[in-house]
């Protein structure tokens, strides 16, 4: 990669930098963008969008993008959170404008303003998911006997120990487990944040275990990003 | 449930999703009904490398630009998901619209390297379109092939309908053109084939008989036919300063080999190195103005989003405003936070003004494709750079900082003996040395080069067509003796596989034959040849073998110049009197100017547009 042009001449300039945060959508074809792929993505559409963004002020500049929470590869969301520092004071409107005129399918900013809360502050994610099994059975009635264990016994993968068993039956607060058609539609309330996260596909995959059953269907969404005291974090 | 649901399911248990669900910014959805022509563009390689291809992202939106035809994007697939496609019983699809190939008018492959040809055997089957061309039998789909290997498309004639010989961005829309002409009024594939056979640049390999004479070499190539042409001339822009250009990438997701913007500046060469495909059958040279250059960079910058771009040319350095050039886009880049890349340097005029902007925008390090290593066998091959020259770059980049310097040579070169083997070895002996003498306040903490050797492979429309390839144990010795003659910890020598350069020379130079030995290749499990790890000669060799062909016939076999070569009814405008005439003089040692020095006398016309042609400059 060739370097920055520039380089020296950004050094030398000690820059202001204004803060927002950017609420946005990530759907459809959208969420197979990994998160690693997002940081490049979003520096593209900035660039497009000719928004004048803040770079670090480090031997290597770089944009200054930061994602809180990563969304895992395949599940959607309206309530993404990225913070960005600009070089100078834009409206928020205009910025939702510019920068939504060069998003790809399925990517959308839908709010913009000064960052409130800090990202410590982040506790749960909920999640809304609709499946439907390749068998016949009962899928209600079977997620509602898995959900009813004592203990909800899934592997997890950690970079440290490999496979281990966790119980995350103290984790996992159902909001609601309904039919939907042909779909089982589940409402889960997970802890996500610095100090504990529960991957959605923990729990959905711990059923299969249980259950033997495979997803025919599968749709995940993060419906809502949520503090401790379960406020939306803003 | 549809195929769109299932592949939605299927991508959150492969590698790299991102890249087999398309949606990317660029990328161009239509309306199918609204639709006469639907193209899939396909490239033989997975999307990370097709990805990177400028041609595909030129005709890609010259299609797209037309209302009626709709242009569609479709790679090979990694092993892992083609067995998920297989399993759940999807067909290969492109990107855009996710169905299936066999839904396409026309399927175009882009055939860019030679080991890529099984992959569109791999593609058609997976996308449930017959693999042999007798199999198709309604006018959808037509299967046509263009890009350079398409000056020698005889191995792939069994499964290819048409191919397309020279520049595509006219020929493609008249193709289609033709096609929905032929569609609206229901015609049928033969009568599409015979219309399209008139077009000029557009192969169709059915309408040629081929005889052999009993030692194996052609005896005839004639057109069964009135419609064919017994030469197909390829085609050329010869206003190339106003040919379409995309004014918008496709910008991928996931990180691709070439993940930039690029902009065309100049096609063609004036060097004539001898061994050098490229530079034969793109001339004549043609290059672009520095304002056209400018405003197609501009835009394009601005549409994708890229913070670096990439000046495309076989040599840059060549353009005849180059430093005008470089400094209008500097301007440009500087001012809007882009980097400017510049690959296919020559060293022999680099002026100072380029070398003072070179140290500005990359000290990644320095590469030389020396391709010899002595004098002689540079004369030999027409590469005109001496080894002064290289020690003097070498010189000032270690004084402005360089630390890594990359040379490249080739291995089987006609007339080649020991002594140009360890004149290699010299060569990087001595760079090493001219590091050592820079003054140690100026040059770099550790000086690293690498000398890598690919072996020589004989290509159809060079002055070396006529030559014969090293044998596999003749190349082992010379890389044996390299390896004994390179003697520092700070030198590293990395060697071609030379299994790969064989079949490459068999399916460069090969004839119709071989068609049925690329299909029993692949029966075997021959695809994605060009990655070491799927790479299997011995099947390759089984099916040589099974047809009666003998690789050695191809690859190490001298041609006479009066031999009919497989490839000879295409027509690449630069004449084989020329070709011999280069030939001759390549076993004398003797080298020839570059254009811009003074017209050799290849052939071609001035009608073609070339800067330099039709005489002295």
């Amino acid at each position: 990669m060739a370097a920055n042009i520039n380089r020296p001449r950004n050094m030398a300039l000690r820059v202001e930098r204004f803060d927002y945060r950017m609420i946005f959508s990530k759907t459809g074809r959208a969420r197979f963008i990994s998160h690693l792929d997002l940081m490049r993505t979003f520096s593209r559409i900035f660039k497009r969008a000719r928004i004048p963004v803040w770079y670090t002020q480090g031997f290597n500049p770089r944009l200054y993008i930061m994602f809180p929470l990563a969304l895992a590869l395949g599940t959607e969301s309206d309530v993404e959170i990225m913070d960005i520092s600009l070089t100078e004071e834009l409206d928020e409107s205009e910025l939702m404008e510019r920068v939504n005129a060069v998003m790809p399918e399925g990517m959308h900013i839908n709010k913009v303003y000064k960052p409130v809360m800090s990202h410590k502050d982040i506790a749960f994610s909920e999640y809304e998911i609709r499946f439907c099994l390749v068998s016949d059975t009962d899928a209600l009635k079977s997620f509602e006997e898995y959900l009813s264990q004592e203990q909800i016994i899934v592997k997890k993968h950690s970079k440290k120990k490999g496979e281990i068993d966790v119980d995350i039956k103290s984790d996992v607060q159902v909001l609601s487990l309904d039919k939907d058609g042909e779909f089982v539609r589940l409402s889960v309330r997970l802890p996500s944040g610095n100090d504990k996260t529960v991957n959605s596909s923990l729990v959905m995959d711990g059923y299969k275990a249980f259950s033997g059953e495979e997803y025919k269907l599968i749709y995940t969404t993060r419906t809502k990003i949520l503090t401790k005291s379960l406020e939306t974090f803003i | 449930m549809n195929y769109k649901e299932k592949i939605e399911q299927l991508l959150l248990s492969v590698q790299k999703p991102a890249r087999y669900i398309g949606g990317e910014h660029g990328s161009v959805i239509k309306d199918k009904s609204k639709i006469d022509v639907r193209f899939a563009f396909c490239f033989p390689d997975v999307y990370d490398i097709g990805m990177s291809h400028l041609g595909m992202k030129i005709l890609y939106a010259l299609k797209n630009k037309r209302e009626n035809f709709w242009c569609e994007r479709c790679f090979m697939v990694e092993k892992d998901y083609k067995q998920v496609l297989i399993d759940n019983d999807i067909p290969l699809y492109c990107l855009e619209s996710l169905d299936p190939l066999y839904e396409f008018d026309m399927i175009g492959f882009t055939l860019q390297y030679e080991l890529s040809y099984t992959n569109i055997l791999s593609m058609l089957s997976l996308g449930r379109v017959p693999v042999l061309k007798k199999d198709r039998k309604d006018l959808a789909p037509i299967v046509v092939a263009g890009g350079p290997c398409v000056c020698n498309p005889e191995p792939l004639v069994d499964f290819i309908d048409i191919f397309i010989i020279g520049e595509g961005e006219e020929v493609n829309l008249e193709l289609m053109d033709l096609y929905s002409e032929v569609k609206k009024r229901n015609g049928t594939r033969q009568e599409f084939l015979r219309l399209a056979a008139k077009i000029e640049g557009i192969y169709v390999p059915e309408f040629y008989d081929v005889t052999y004479n009993d030692d194996g070499t052609l005896h005839s190539f004639t057109p069964n036919i009135p419609e064919a042409p017994a030469k197909i001339k390829k085609r050329v822009i010869a206003d190339f300063d106003n040919v379409y250009f995309p004014e918008y990438f496709v910008v991928p997701y996931t990180s691709i080999v070439h993940d930039r913007s690029v902009v065309e500046v100049l096609r063609g060469c004036i060097r004539g190195c001898r061994f050098c495909q490229a530079g034969f059958i793109y001339r004549p040279f043609r290059e672009k103005s520095v304002d056209k250059i400018k405003s197609e960079t501009k835009s394009l910058c601005e549409q994708t989003g890229y913070d670096e771009v990439s000046l495309s040319s076989l040599s840059t350095s060549d353009h005849t405003k180059i430093a005008e050039l470089l400094r209008t886009l500097a301007d440009y880049t500087d001012a809007e936070n882009v980097s400017l890349s510049l690959p296919s340097l020559r060293i022999d005029n680099f002026s100072d003004e380029l070398l003072e902007r070179l140290k500005t925008i990359r000290k990644s390090g320095l590469t030389f494709a020396c391709e010899a290593g002595t004098q002689r066998l540079r004369d030999v091959i027409n590469k005109n750079i001496t080894e002064e020259e290289i020690l003097s770059t070498c010189r000032t980049a270690f004084e402005g900082g360089y630390t890594t310097v990359k040379l490249y040579f080739m291995l089987g070169l006609p007339t080649e003996t020991d002594e140009d083997i360890e004149g290699i070895a010299q060569l990087a002996h001595k760079i090493l040395d001219a590091y050592f003498e820079t003054p140690r306040e100026l040059r770099g903490g550790s000086i690293q080069i690498s000398v890598s050797t690919a072996t020589f492979v004989p290509k159809p429309f060079t002055p070396f067509e006529f030559e014969p390839q090293a044998t596999a144990e003749e190349i082992d010795r010379k890389q044996k003796l390299l390896v004994r003659r390179l003697q520092s910890k700070k030198i590293k020598l990395s060697t071609h596989q030379d299994d790969t350069s064989i079949l490459e020379a068999c399916l460069a130079k090969g004839d119709r034959r071989m068609s049925k030995a690329v299909y029993n290749a692949w029966l075997k499990g021959c695809e994605l040849d060009s990655w070491s790890e799927h790479f299997h000669f011995e099947k390759w060799q089984e099916a040589f073998d099974e047809c009666g062909l003998d690789m050695a016939f191809y690859a190490n076999r001298k041609r006479d110049y009066d031999e009919l070569m497989p490839w000879d009814h295409l027509d690449y405008l630069v004449s084989k009197r020329f070709l011999i005439s280069e030939n001759k003089k390549a076993h004398e040692a003797r080298t020839t100017r570059n254009c811009k020095e003074g017209c050799s006398g290849c052939g071609i016309d001035k009608c073609y547009g070339g800067v330099y042609c039709g005489g002295k400059h």
